[in-house]
C-alpha cells in the first residue's frame, strides 16, 4: 500500500506552526485559531484514513500486520550506519497516529475556547502544532535516531508550553525542570542508542526486531559483548529505558510532571496526560522484541518492576493532593505505570502477548478519558479560577455537561464495568497474574486506590458543600464542551473495540476475552474505593481528617510526594552547584588564569629586580666589561673547551 | 699595481672627497648662507649612494690589506642608504639646533669619516686596518655624542662613549697582539691557515671578540648603550643603533666565518650562550623603559641578541639571513627613531606618556611608528618577520630548536613592550596629546623611505635571493 | 585571478576602498558590499567545488602555486578541500553579519572595518594556502588585529585583555614557529628536497623521534587558539572586553584556526606523532569540555557564559579531533561550523541587549521577552540549537562526534566519552538557567520597559546566521558528505 502521502500528518501541523510562528505578530488571534484546527483536522483525517486503509484495506499479509517503511537518508556515519528519516507504518504507530490526532484536535478545539482572549493566543497555536508535529514525528520514526530526534523535539515543545506562562516564575522553573530532568534521562537513551549503534551496527527498528521464526530467536547477535556481566544490548536496553522512564515520568525521573501543571490545562491534557508522557511506554513497545528476546527479558523485567512500583508510589501520593492538576497527574503516573507494568510481564507470541496488547489499548483508552478529566478540570478551573479543592463544591448544578463527562471519565479510570478503561484494565491485570503475581496484587491494590483518589476528587469538586462563589460559575462554551462530549463518548465506549485482533506483539492478533474472576475482583475493589470516597467527600463531614491524624505522618509523607524533590534539589544546587560549578569557576580565575597572569609578573619583576645593574656610572660599566671578559675567558678556556 | 686597482676604493674615495668638498664649501660659503651646507651635504651624499650601485670587481689591494667584494660592496651601499635617510631625517634639526651654532659642517664631516671608518673596517685585509677602521668609525661618533654642548647630559653621553670605546678598543687591540703572537701574522689569509685552538688563541680571540661585541652592544658589554643613546642626539643615537652596530656585526660574522672558523667549536658555545643572555637582558631591561631613546637602545641590544642565531649556524645561510636582517633592521630602526627625532625636534617630548593619543591627532606619524615597531616585534606582512623568521630557520637549520625556542619566547616578550608604544599611541586618549603638526620634506622624505622598505623588503624576495648569492663568498 | 586567490585580493581592495572612504556611512557602506561580494564568491565557491570535485580527485582543489622565496623552497601554494570550503563560507557569513551589527560604529569606524577585514584577509588566507610560511603569514596576520580591535574599541578592562589575548595567542603562534622549523627541517627525510608545501610533506615519513618533539608543539601552537584547557584563560576577558563584531569573528571565525590548525597541521604531518599523544591531549580536551559547561553554570556576565561554553564547546571539537577517527572528525570539522554560527548568533544578541539596556549582568536582568520579541525569541532559539537540539546544526555535529568518538571500543575511551557526552546535560543547564533569568520571569527593571525593537540591520545579521544553522540542522547530508569526502588522506595517516 502507499503510504507517502502519511508524510502530511506531520508536515502540516509543521507548516502551520511556521505560518503562525514567523508572522506571528500579524495573524489575528481569531483565524491563527482557525488556522490551527483546520492544519490539526486534516492531520487527523489522514491518520484515521490510514488506520482505515491499514487494517481493513491493506489487512494482513500471510498472517502478518506487515510494517510499511519509506524513508530516506538523513545523514551518513558509514557506509552501514547512518540516520534515515521516514514514516513506518505498523499496528502501533497507526494506533499511536490515532491516539495523537484524536486528542491534539479536541485539545485545539477546546483551547479556542479556553484561551480566549490570551495575548499569546497564536504563540499557543504554534506551539500546539509544533508539539503535535514532533509527536507524530516521534511515532512515525524508522529507527532509533530518527526518534531520538522528535523525542528531544516533543521535549522542546513541552518546554515551551509549560513555561507558556513565562512572566510567572513558577512556571519558568518548571518549565526548567521539565527540560533538564528529561535532558537527564536522554542521556541515558542517548548512551543506549550509541551502544545500539556501535554493536549492532544499525539503528534501524525492522532490522533489530527482526525475529528468526525457525528459531523463534531475535535474529540479532546480542550475546557478543558482555560488560559487568550483562550483554551490551541489555545495557543498551535499560539505558534506553532510562530515556523512556524519563519522558513517561517513571520513578524516580517523575519530579517533573507535577510541576508541569503550570501548563495551560489543555497542555497538560494533550502532552502532559495523553500523548507526550506515554512515548515512554511507546519506545518500549517499538522494541519490544528486543526487550524481550534479549537475555530472556532481562532489561524488560527491570520495565515491569519499574512501573509496577510507580504506578503504586504515584496512587499513593495522589491521595492527598489538593490541587486537582497534581492530583490528575500522579494518576497519570500511576496509570503509566500500569501501562509499563503490563508490557514488562508481556510474552511475545500469541496469546502470552497479552500484556503487550493491554499495554497499547491501556494507553488508548488512557489517553482518552484523562484527556476528557484534564479538560473537564481545565472547565472547572475556567469556571472557578483556582486550581485548589478547596474553592470547589457542589459545581453540579452549575456545570452539567463538565459534570456528567467528568463522571463518566472518572468511572472509565476506576474500571467501571463496560467503559473503555474496564476493558483495558481487566486485560493488564490478567495479564500480571498469569505472569507475576507480586505484580498483580500491587496493581489491584493501585485499582483501588485509584477509584479512591478519583472520587475523593469528583465528589470534592462538584458534590460536597457549596462553596460561596464571588460570581456564580457557569457552563463553559460549546468550543470547551463539544470535545469533552465527544471524548467522554469514547471513553465509554471506546473498549468495545476488538484491540488483540489488530495489535500484539508478533503482529499476528489474537482473541482476548474477559477473565471473569478477574474482572470481578477489580471491579469490587474499584468499587470499594468509589464507596469510601463516597463516604468520605459526598457530603460534609470530618472522617478524612480524622483518618489523615490516625496516619498522621505517613499523610505528611505523602502530602510532601516523599520528599522525593527536596532530595533533588539538595543534589543539584547543594552539591552540583556549589560544589562543583562555584568551585570550577573560581578555581579557574585563581589558578588556571593565575598561572598565565604570574607568568607574565614574574618577567616585569625580575625586569624591576635587574635594574641595579645599569647604574649609569662608567667605572661600573668598565668593571662589567672586564668581568665579561674575564668570565668568558674562564668558561671557554678552561671549563668548555671540547 | 696599477692606478685602475684604485677603483676597488671607489667608494672610499668619494666619500673622503666629500668630506674634503664640505670643508672647502666651509671656507667658501657665506656666514648667512650657512643652513644651505645641509643641502649641498645631502646632495653630494646622495650621489654618492647612487654611484654605489655601480658594480665593482673582487679584488684586495695593498697586500691584501684592503679587499672588497660584492657582499661587502652590497653592504656598503646598505650602509649608504642607511646615512642617506639618516641624513633626510636629521635635516631639519640640523638646520634649526646645529646651523644656527655654525657647527653643520663639522657634523657633516665626523659623521662621513666615521662611515669611512666603517667602509675600512668592513673591508680591511689585515688586523691593522681593521684596527684603523674600528678607531675611525668609533672617535667621531663620541664628538657627535657630545655635540648638544648646550645639554649636559649630551656631553655626559660623549664622555661615557670615548671611556668605554677606548677600553673595547684597547682590548681588542690586546687579543690582536696575542693572535699575532700565536699566529705570527696580521693578515687574514695568513691566520687562516696557522690558527689553532690553543689556550692563548681563545683567549685572544675572545678579547678581541669582546672589542667588537663592544660596538654591536652585546651583553656584558652593551652597559654604555642606553645612557649614550639616551643623552646623545638622537640622530647620533639612531646612527649608532643602526650603522654602527650593522657595521660590527658584518664584520665581525666576516671574521667568524672565516679567519675563526677553526675555532667554530669555541665560538658557537660563546655565542650560543651571549645570544641568549643579550635577548633577555635587552628585553627585560626594555620592559620598563619610560624614554623612548633608552626605550630603542635597549630594543635593539635585544636585536642584537636574535642577530647571533644567525651567526651561530656559520653557514651560508646564516651569512644571507644576517646580511638581511641587518638591512631590515636598519630600515626598521630608522623609521622609529624617524619618528621620535620628528615629535622630539617638534615638541622636545620624549617619553612614551607624551605620545598618548598619537594616532588622534598626527595619524601618519603613528601608523610609520606602528609599522617600525611590528617589523621590529616581527608581525606579518611588514619585513621584520621575514627578518626574523629567516634567523631562525638558520638556527634551526643546525638543529639548535632549543635556541629557537628561547628566542621565541623573547620574541613575545619584546611585543608586550612594543605593544606598550601601539597602546600608548592608538589606545589611549591622554589628557593632552601632541598637537598635530607638519613635517618638512626632508623628514617626510626619510620616513616614506623607510615605511617602503619596511613593506617592501620582506615581500620582495628577489632580494633575499641576491644576497644569499652573494654570500656564497664566505662558506665555499 | 584565480578562484581563491580572489579570497585574499578582494577584502585587501575593500581595505585600500575604505581608505578612502569619508566617515561612517561611507565606510560600512564600502565593507558591507566587500564583504556581500565575499559572501557571494564563498557561496560560488562552494557550488564550483562540487563540480571540480566530479572531475578531479586530488586531495586539494584549484591548487596554485608560485614561488615566493626560492632558496627556502617558500611557495604561495593554495588549494582547498571540503573541509576548507565549509569554513571559507562560515567566515564569509559571519564577517558580512560583523559588518551588519557593527552597523553604528560611533568611534574611528574606518580604523574599525579596515582591522575588521584585516582579520578577515588573514583568516581568508590561512584557509586557502596549503604551504605552511604562507598559513603561518596568515595566521599572525589574523590574530595581531585583535589587539587593537579590543584596545581601542573595547569596553570594560579592554587594555589588560587586548594585551592578554595578543600575547598568550602570539606567545602560542611562538611555540608553533619551532614546530613548523622543525616540521620543515624533516620534509626532506625520504631524501626529498626541503619543503613547506604541506601536500609534499604529507607524503613524507618523518622520523618517528621528530615527530614526537614537534607534534606537541605543532598542537599546542595552535590549540592554545581552539581554546585547549587549561590555556583558555585569554577567551573570557578577551571576549568580555571585545566590542560585539569582534567578539563574532573571534569566536566564531579567529578560533577555528585552532581546530583546523590542529587538523591540517599537527594531525596531518605528523600522524604518528599525534597517534603516540593523543591519550595525553586527549584527556585535556574532555576536562576542557566538561570544565568549561561547569565553568559557564555560575557566571553572571552574559559574555563570560559564552565563553565558558566556547571553551567546552571547541573542547569537543579538539576531543573529537583526538579520538582519531573519521566520523568523529567530520562531527568536528561540523561543530567548528556550528559553533562558529552559534557562538557568532549569541555575542550578536547580546550585543544588542546590552547596547540597549547596557548591562551584562544577568542579574540584572529579566523578562526581556516581552519588552524584545524578536531578540527575545531568536535567543531561545539560539539556547536551543546550542544545548544541540535536533534541528540545529549543534545536534548534527554533536551526533558526528560522539558516535565516532564510540568507535573506540577499549575502557578508556569509552569512559572520556561519555564524559563528553555528559556535558550536553551542563549545558542545558546553563542554557536554560541564562534564558530564564533574562528573557521570561517578570521584567525586573522598569527602564526596561521601552526599549528600541531590534532594527533592519540587526535582523539582517541575524538572519545570515540563523539561516546556515538551520540549514545545517535540517539537511546536513551534502555538508557532511562534503566533509567526510576529505577526510580520506588524514584518516590514512593515523592508521
Amino acid at each position: 500500500m502507499d503510504v507517502t502521502y502519511t508524510i502530511l500528518i506531520p508536515l502540516i501541523p509543521l507548516a502551520v506552526f511556521l505560518l503562525l510562528g514567523i508572522f506571528s505578530q500579524k495573524i489575528k488571534p481569531a483565524v491563527s485559531g482557525i488556522i490551527g484546527v483546520a492544519g490539526l483536522s486534516t492531520s487527523a483525517l489522514l491518520s484515521f484514513y490510514t488506520a482505515y486503509q491499514y487494517f481493513f484495506v491493506h489487512g494482513k499479509v500471510d498472517g502478518v500486520y506487515q510494517a510499511i517503511v519509506l524513508k530516506t537518508t538523513w545523514m551518513n556515519f558509514t557506509d552501514t550506519l547512518k540516520i534515515d528519516m521516514g514514516v513506518l507504518i505498523d499496528p502501533i504507530s497507526v494506533m499511536m497516529l490515532i491516539v495523537v490526532s484524536t486528542v491534539s484536535l479536541m485539545v485545539h478545539i477546546y483551547s479556542r475556547g479556553y484561551m480566549k482572549g490570551d495575548d499569546g493566543y497564536t504563540r499557543f497555536f504554534a506551539f500546539l502544532s509544533l508539539f503535535s508535529f514532533s509527536m507524530f514525528g516521534l511515532v512515525l520514526a524508522t529507527n532509533l535516531f530518527q526518534i531520538y530526534i522528535f523525542w528531544e523535539l516533543v521535549g522542546v515543545s513541552s518546554f515551551l508550553l509549560i513555561g507558556y506562562y513565562y512572566t510567572k516564575p513558577s512556571a519558568v522553573s518548571a518549565a526548567k525542570k521539565a527540560f533538564i530532568v528529561t535532558r537527564f534521562a536522554d542521556l541515558g537513551f542517548l548512551i543506549g542508542i550509541l551502544i545500539i549503534g556501535f554493536y549492532t551496527g544499525t539503528f534501524d527498528f525492522e532490522t533489530l526486531n527482526t525475529v528468526n521464526h525457525e528459531t523463534g530467536e531475535l535474529a540479532l547477535n546480542w550475546a557478543s559483548t558482555s560488560f559487568m556481566g550483562l550483554s551490551v544490548i541489555t545495557w543498551a536496553l535499560i539505558l534506553m529505558f532510562m530515556g523512556g522512564a524519563g519522558k513517561s515520568a517513571m520513578f524516580p525521573l517523575h519530579i517533573w510532571l507535577p510541576d508541569a501543571m503550570e501548563g495551560p490545562t489543555p497542555v497538560s491534557a494533550l502532552i502532559h496526560a495523553a500523548t507526550m508522557v506515554v512515548a515512554g511506554v511507546y519506545l518500549v513497545a517499538r522494541l519490544f522484541p528486543m526487550f524481550y528476546f534479549v537475555e530472556d527479558g532481562y532489561a524488560l523485567n527491570v520495565v515491569a518492576y519499574v512501573g509496577a512500583f510507580s504506578s503504586l508510589f504515584a496512587a499513593i501520593i495522589a491521595l492527598t493532593q489538593t490541587d486537582i492538576k497534581r492530583v490528575l497527574a500522579f494518576s497519570t503516573m500511576s496509570q503509566i505505570g500500569y501501562m509499563m507494568l503490563a508490557l514488562g510481564v508481556s510474552k511475545y507470541e500469541g496469546h502470552d502477548g497479552l500484556g503487550y496488547m493491554a499495554s497499547m489499548f491501556h494507553l488508548f483508552t488512557h489517553a482518552m478519558f484523562k484527556a476528557l478529566l484534564f479538560l473537564g478540570a481545565g472547565s472547572v478551573i475556567h469556571a472557578v479560577h483556582s486550581n485548589y479543592l478547596k474553592d470547589m463544591g457542589g459545581l453540579r448544578k452549575y456545570m452539567p455537561i463538565t459534570n456528567i463527562t467528568f463522571l463518566i471519565a472518572a468511572l472509565a479510570i476506576a474500571g467501571f464495568p463496560l467503559t473503555s478503561g474496564f476493558f483495558s484494565k481487566d486485560e493488564i491485570l490478567v495479564a500480571a497474574f498469569e505472569h507475576n503475581k507480586l505484580i498483580y496484587f500491587s496493581s489491584v491494590l493501585v485499582a483501588g486506590l485509584t477509584a479512591f483518589y478519583m472520587f475523593r476528587l469528583y465528589f470534592g469538586i462538584f458534590w460536597g458543600k457549596d462553596t460561596q462563589y464571588k460570581h456564580a460559575p457557569h457552563e463553559s462554551p460549546l468550543s470547551m464542551t463539544l470535545p469533552l462530549m465527544l471524548l467522554a463518548l469514547v471513553s465509554l465506549f471506546g473498549g468495545f473495540i476488538p484491540f488483540s485482533k489488530y495489535i500484539s506483539a508478533d503482529r499476528v492478533g489474537f482473541e482476548a476475552h474477559l477473565n471473569y474472576p478477574l474482572a470481578a475482583v477489580a471491579v469490587s475493589v474499584g468499587l470499594i474505593g468509589i464507596a469510601l470516597a463516597w463516604a468520605f467527600y459526598k457530603k460534609e463531614n470530618n472522617l478524612a481528617d480524622k483518618f489523615s491524624n490516625a496516619f498522621g505522618v505517613f499523610y505528611k509523607w505523602t502530602y510532601h510526594k516523599f520528599y522525593i524533590d527536596e532530595v533533588y534539589l539538595f543534589v543539584t544546587k547543594k552539591i552540583i552547584f556549589n560544589l562543583i560549578a562555584a568551585p570550577i569557576a573560581r578555581f579557574d580565575k585563581k589558578y588556571v588564569d593565575g598561572t598565565m597572569e604570574g607568568i607574565g609578573n614574574k618577567t616585569v619583576v625580575i625586569s624591576n629586580k635587574i635594574k641595579g645593574l645599569q647604574s649609569g656610572r662608567v667605572q661600573d660599566y668598565a668593571f662589567g666589561f672586564i668581568a665579561g671578559v674575564v668570565v668568558l675567558a674562564m668558561v671557554f678556556i678552561y671549563l668548555w673547551t671540547n | 699595481m696599477d692606478f685602475s686597482s684604485f677603483l676597488l676604493m671607489r667608494q672610499e674615495i668619494i666619500l673622503l672627497a666629500i668630506i674634503l668638498l664640505l670643508l672647502i664649501a666651509e671656507i667658501f660659503i657665506p656666514k648667512n648662507k650657512k643652513s644651505s651646507i645641509v643641502h649641498f651635504a645631502i646632495f653630494l651624499f646622495g650621489i654618492h649612494t647612487a654611484a654605489g650601485f655601480f658594480a665593482i670587481n673582487e679584488s684586495s689591494i695593498f697586500g691584501g690589506s684592503f679587499q672588497t667584494n660584492n657582499l661587502i660592496h652590497f653592504f656598503k651601499n646598505v650602509l649608504n642608504i642607511g646615512v642617506f635617510i639618516l641624513l633626510l631625517q636629521s635635516a631639519d634639526w640640523i638646520q634649526e639646533k646645529i646651523v644656527a651654532q655654525d657647527k653643520g659642517t663639522e657634523f657633516f664631516i665626523l659623521l662621513f669619516s666615521s662611515l669611512l671608518g666603517m667602509y675600512f673596517m668592513i673591508s680591511s685585509g689585515d688586523f691593522l686596518m681593521f684596527y684603523i677602521g674600528l678607531e675611525l668609525s668609533t672617535l667621531p661618533v663620541a664628538a657627535l655624542a657630545a655635540y648638544e654642548t648646550s645639554k649636559r647630559i649630551s656631553s655626559e653621553s660623549g664622555i661615557k662613549l670615548i671611556l668605554s670605546a677606548g677600553l673595547a678598543s684597547g682590548v681588542s687591540l690586546f687579543g690582536i697582539s696575542l693572535l699575532y703572537a700565536t699566529s705570527g701574522s696580521i693578515f687574514f689569509h695568513d691566520i687562516i691557515g696557522a690558527i689553532s685552538a690553543s689556550n692563548l688563541t681563545i683567549l685572544g680571540f675572545i678579547l678581541f671578540f669582546s672589542g667588537l661585541s663592544f660596538k654591536i652592544s652585546l651583553v656584558p658589554f652593551h652597559f654604555w648603550t642606553a645612557d649614550v643613546y639616551e643623552g646623545a642626539p638622537i640622530s647620533v643615537a639612531s646612527y649608532l643603533s643602526v650603522i654602527s652596530k650593522g657595521a660590527a656585526v658584518f664584520i665581525l660574522m666576516i671574521l667568524l666565518f672565516t679567519i675563526f672558523k677553526p675555532l667554530m667549536h669555541v665560538w658557537e658555545n660563546m655565542v650560543y650562550v651571549i645570544a641568549i643572555a643579550t635577548m633577555f637582558i635587552g628585553n627585560l631591561f626594555a620592559i620598563r623603559q619610560q624614554n623612548m631613546k633608552r626605550f630603542l637602545a635597549f630594543s635593539s641590544i635585544a636585536q642584537a641578541g636574535f642577530i647571533l642565531l644567525g651567526l651561530i649556524s656559520g653557514t651560508q645561510l646564516g651569512t644571507a639571513t644576517v646580511v638581511y636582517f641587518v638591512m631590515i633592521y636598519i630600515f626598521s630602526n630608522l623609521a622609529a627613531f624617524g619618528v621620535v627625532q620628528a615629535i622630539s625636534s617638534k615638541t622636545g617630548k620624549e617619553n612614551m606618556t607624551d605620545y598618548e593619543g598619537l594616532y588622534r591627532t598626527n595619524p601618519n606619524l603613528s601608523l610609520v611608528m606602528l609599522l617600525a615597531l611590528f617589523s621590529l616585534a616581527g608581525i606579518p606582512p611588514v619585513a621584520g618577520f621575514f627578518g626574523k623568521f629567516f634567523l631562525f630557520t638558520a638556527a634551526a637549520s643546525e638543529g639548535y630548536y632549543v635556541l629557537v625556542f628561547l628566542a621565541v619566547v623573547n620574541v613575545t616578550i619584546s611585543l608586550y613592550y612594543y605593544l606598550l608604544v601601539v597602546r600608548a599611541m592608538f589606545l589611549r586618549k591622554g589628557e593632552n596629546p601632541i598637537p598635530f603638526f607638519k613635517n618638512k620634506l626632508y623628514m617626510r622624505l626619510g620616513l616614506i623611505i623607510t615605511v617602503i622598505g619596511i613593506v617592501v623588503l620582506g615581500l620582495y624576495s628577489p632580494l633575499y635571493e641576491y644576497i644569499y648569492e652573494l654570500s656564497s663568498i664566505y662558506n665555499s | 585571478m584565480d578562484i581563491l586567490s580572489l579570497f585574499v585580493v578582494v577584502p585587501v581592495l575593500t581595505i585600500i576602498a575604505l581608505v578612502f572612504a569619508k566617515g561612517l556611512k561611507q565606510a560600512r557602506l564600502v565593507s558591507m558590499v566587500g564583504s556581500m561580494v565575499q559572501l557571494g564568491m564563498a557561496i560560488n565557491l562552494v557550488f564550483a567545488y562540487f563540480k571540480e570535485r566530479a572531475i578531479n580527485d586530488g586531495i586539494m582543489v584549484f591548487t596554485k602555486d608560485f614561488v615566493w622565496f626560492e632558496q627556502f623552497n617558500i611557495h604561495y601554494a593554495i588549494g582547498v578541500d571540503g573541509i576548507s570550503v565549509a569554513l571559507l563560507l562560515l567566515t564569509a557569513i559571519v564577517v558580512l553579519a560583523g559588518v551588519f551589527i557593527s552597523w553604528k560604529m560611533p568611534d574611528l569606524p574606518k580604523e574599525f572595518f579596515i582591522s575588521l577585514l584585516i582579520l578577515a584577509t588573514g583568516v581568508y588566507g590561512f584557509f586557502i594556502s596549503i604551504d605552511l610560511f604562507t598559513m603561518f603569514v596568515f595566521y599572525e596576520i589574523a590574530v595581531i588585529p585583535m589587539y587593537l580591535l579590543i584596545g581601542i574599541w573595547g569596553s570594560g578592562p579592554k587594555e589588560y585583555s587586548a594585551m592578554k589575548l595578543t600575547l598568550m595567542l602570539m606567545g602560542a603562534s611562538a611555540v608553533l614557529l619551532v614546530g613548523v622549523l622543525g616540521i620543515y627541517f624533516n620534509s626532506n627525510a625520504d631524501g626529498g628536497a626541503l619543503t613547506f608545501n604541506i601536500l609534499e610533506i604529507s607524503q613524507v615519513n618523518i622520523p618517528f623521534e621528530a615527530q614526537k618533539l614537534f607534534f606537541p608543539l605543532t598542537f599546542v601552537g595552535f590549540a592554545v587558539l581552539g581554546a585547549l584547557f587549561p590555556f583558555h584563560t585569554w577567551s573570557p576577558d578577551g571576549h568580555a572586553s571585545a566590542p560585539t563584531a569582534v567578539s563574532m569573528l573571534h569566536a566564531g571565525v579567529l578560533m577555528k584556526l585552532g581546530g583546523y590548525g590542529v587538523f591540517r597541521i599537527a594531525m596531518f604531518l605528523l600522524p604518528a606523532g599525534a597517534v603516540h599523544w593523543s591519550w595525553f591531549f586527549i584527556i585535556l580536551a574532555a576536562i576542557g569540555v566538561v570544565y568549561g559547561a561547569f565553568g559557564a553554570i555560575r557566571q553572571t556576565d552574559l559574555k563570560y557564559i559564552n565563553a565558558y561554553a566556547s571553551v567546552s564547546h571547541l573542547g569537543l571539537v579538539l576531543f573529537a579531533l583526538l579520538t582519531l577517527n573519521k566520523i568523529a572528525w567530520n562531527g568536528a570539522i561540523i561543530q567548528s561550523l556550528s559553533h562558529g554560527l552559534l557562538t557568532a548568533m549569541f555575542f550578536a544578541l547580546i550585543g544588542m541587549i546590552y547596547g540597549r539596556t547596557h548591562t551584562r549582568d544577568i542579574k540584572k536582568l529579566g523578562g526581556l521577552m516581552k519588552v524584545l520579541p524578536f531578540i527575545g525569541a531568536i535567543y531561545v532559539i539560539t539556547g536551543m540549537a546550542y544545548l544541540g537540539l535536533p534541528g540545529f546544526s549543534g545536534f548534527v555535529a554533536e551526533m558526528n562526534i560522539f558516535v565516532g568518538a564510540f568507535q573506540n571500543p577499549d575502557m578508556f575511551h569509552r569512559v572520556l566519552t561519555i564524559l563528553a557526552v555528559s556535558s550536553i546535560v551542563v549545558t542545558a543547564v546553563y542554557i536554560l538557567r541564562l534564558v530564564g533569568k533574562i528573557m521570561m520571569g517578570p521584567l525586573v527593571n522598569e527602564e526596561f520597559k521601552d526599549l528600541p525593537k531590534a532594527t533592519w540591520f540587526e535582523k539582517t545579521g541575524i538572519l545570515l546566521l540563523l539561516i546556515p544553522i538551520v540549514a545545517m540542522g535540517v539537511a546536513p547530508l551534502w555538508l557532511s558528505d562534503m566533509i567526510m569526502a576529505s577526510l580520506e588522506p588524514f584518516i590514512k595517516g593515523v592508521l
